[in-house]
């Protein structure tokens, strides 16, 4: 089987300010009779600026930098979600992420439910979900309440059995948005030793996270981004004081 | 395209997931649950027929198909037309997490609204074959060509109205305009005969409503087949959205998630 890789190539993106502006029929009727105004001006937003990078096979990549620094918006490029500019990407290898890990939960339907859906969504056969809804459970450990609707959980039960649903399933490539801090320490040190094991199956990590002992433990490469650039690509140590220096901490 | 419509097919488990959910929570926790949406246009057309029946002199009995017919079909489109502006915007948290092809959103509308019609088309068939026994035929097979012409027809309207809907967010109110002027000059309660009197045939003859509408009524109220314009027009219809939406889609389905 061929080695996942991800490769971007001078990859552009901007979110089109149009996209926030005041977005309705009457806005577009009422514009050619309304006087633009320096406050109604929104430019668009260059959220990725000529980003190339390589990744290949099981390598555990950090990303550092500021709120709105780009990271998140490189996690969804990857992972296909957002439209780029200008540039190529290529993605090898079946890609899986946790953003946003309650978003996509029926807040009606009980927690082993939510186990079938949720793998829909992924594109897996509910006759593969059921096979694997013992080992989620488990892995979850959140009780009786595996039988409760969604809505009476806890924020941290939520991310719990999301994170339990998207690490079951295996994928070539891992994306996670700043998931790791959430869950007591129990739950950390167990989706720590979960993390480890995807990337012993030499596979690809992306972790976004501002925990630089959870980067350092986790990633051996970081990549750190700023203002949309990518400033720093090389060991995470290194990665974190260019962080650090860029952002003028001590 | 074909490896577009491949990924429909491959993620058939959830949008099929998607619609039954919709259907699930339509009816959660109500005492009736599915037989309401038997109820609803069986109360409507009570009411309906015997107000028009007087005002139009026409007889109750075979009229209250009539309007009945029109109800559900009108109901399908109307929840097609208002839903499918909104499919891409009510499915945002999906869209964000994982890319299916977007069309699968309003596949989901289209499936939801057409098994509800499906179930309020028994009240229909029932209805008819008590007060108009004599029509009963080979030709009632024929109705049944109804739901995959309407599902051809709603899916890709559906389509192009929610990448309109995720880009205009006030587009349901003046779609419910819209619609509302298409009722009055469609014969969706209103009979053909009384637009003809009126010397509106063109309301008639090129109107796709009518048409998609005589799939069902010639065979149930008039023991005839449908004809083949009536086909015809609604198939046309059908590729003229469908285009409409692939040349739309074409250059807004990878923008929709910044518009979320």
């Amino acid at each position: 089987m061929k080695q996942p890789h991800i490769s971007l190539q001078n990859v552009n993106l901007h979110y089109a300010a149009v996209a926030f502006r005041e977005r309705s029929l009457k806005a577009l009727l009422a514009r050619p009779f309304g006087r633009a105004t320096a406050a109604s001006q929104v430019h668009d937003i260059h959220a990725l600026k000529d980003v190339s990078l390589e990744i290949h096979g099981g390598e555990r990549v950090g990303l550092l930098g500021h709120n709105g620094a780009g990271k998140s918006t490189f996690l969804k490029t990857v992972a296909g979600l957002y439209p780029i500019s200008s540039g190529s990407l290529t993605v090898g290898g079946e890609v899986r992420s946790l953003f946003d890990l309650s978003l996509g939960f029926e807040p009606d339907a009980t927690g082993r439910e939510n186990i079938l859906y949720r793998g829909l969504l992924l594109g897996l056969t509910p006759k593969f979900m059921r096979a694997r809804e013992k080992e989620i459970v488990e892995f979850a450990d959140i009780g009786e309440f595996i039988d409760y609707p969604i809505k009476t959980y806890s924020a941290g039960m939520q991310v719990r059995l999301a994170f339990a649903i998207s690490t079951a399933v295996g994928g070539d490539i891992l994306l996670l948005d700043e998931v790791i801090g959430a869950g007591d320490a129990n739950f950390m040190t167990k989706a720590k030793q979960r993390i480890a094991t995807l990337i012993a199956q030499a596979e690809i990590l992306i972790l976004a996270s501002h925990d630089f002992n959870a980067l350092r433990s986790l990633c051996h490469r970081g990549l750190v981004f700023h203002h949309g650039s990518l400033i720093y690509d090389g060991p995470i140590d290194q990665a974190v004081d260019a962080y650090k220096r860029a952002n003028g901490l001590p | 395209m074909s490896s577009y419509f491949g990924n429909i097919w491959r993620a058939r488990y959830f949008w099929c997931h998607l619609a039954l959910s919709d259907l699930r929570s339509r009816w959660r926790r109500s005492f009736l649950g599915v037989l309401w949406s038997i109820i609803q246009p069986l109360g409507m057309t009570l009411l309906l027929a015997l107000v028009f029946s007087r005002l139009f002199h026409s007889d109750i009995s075979t009229y209250a198909p009539y309007i009945l017919s029109g109800i559900i079909v009108w109901d399908f489109l109307v929840a097609n037309v208002t839903g499918g502006a909104l499919s891409f915007v009510q499915a945002d948290a999906y869209i964000k997490q994982y890319r299916h092809p977007l069309a699968i959103y309003t596949l989901r509308t289209v499936l939801s609204s057409l098994m509800v019609l499906m179930l309020a088309s028994v009240a229909l068939y029932g209805w008819t074959a008590v007060v108009l026994p004599q029509n009963i035929g080979w030709s009632w097979l024929a109705t049944l060509l109804i739901f995959p012409v309407l599902a051809l027809l709603a899916w890709p309207l559906a389509t192009l109205l929610a990448y309109a809907g995720t880009r205009f967010r006030d587009l349901p109110h003046a779609t419910g305009l819209a619609m509302q002027a298409l009722w009055f000059i469609s014969p969706v309660y209103f009979e053909a005969k009384m637009f003809r009197r009126g010397g509106l045939d063109a309301l008639i003859d090129y109107n796709p409503i009518y048409h998609v509408l005589q799939i069902v009524r010639a065979p149930l109220l008039e023991g005839k087949w449908p004809s083949a314009a009536d086909y015809g027009f609604s198939l046309v219809a059908a590729l003229l959205f469908a285009i409409l939406a692939w040349l739309v889609g074409r250059r807004a389905e990878r923008k929709v998630i910044l518009y979320l």
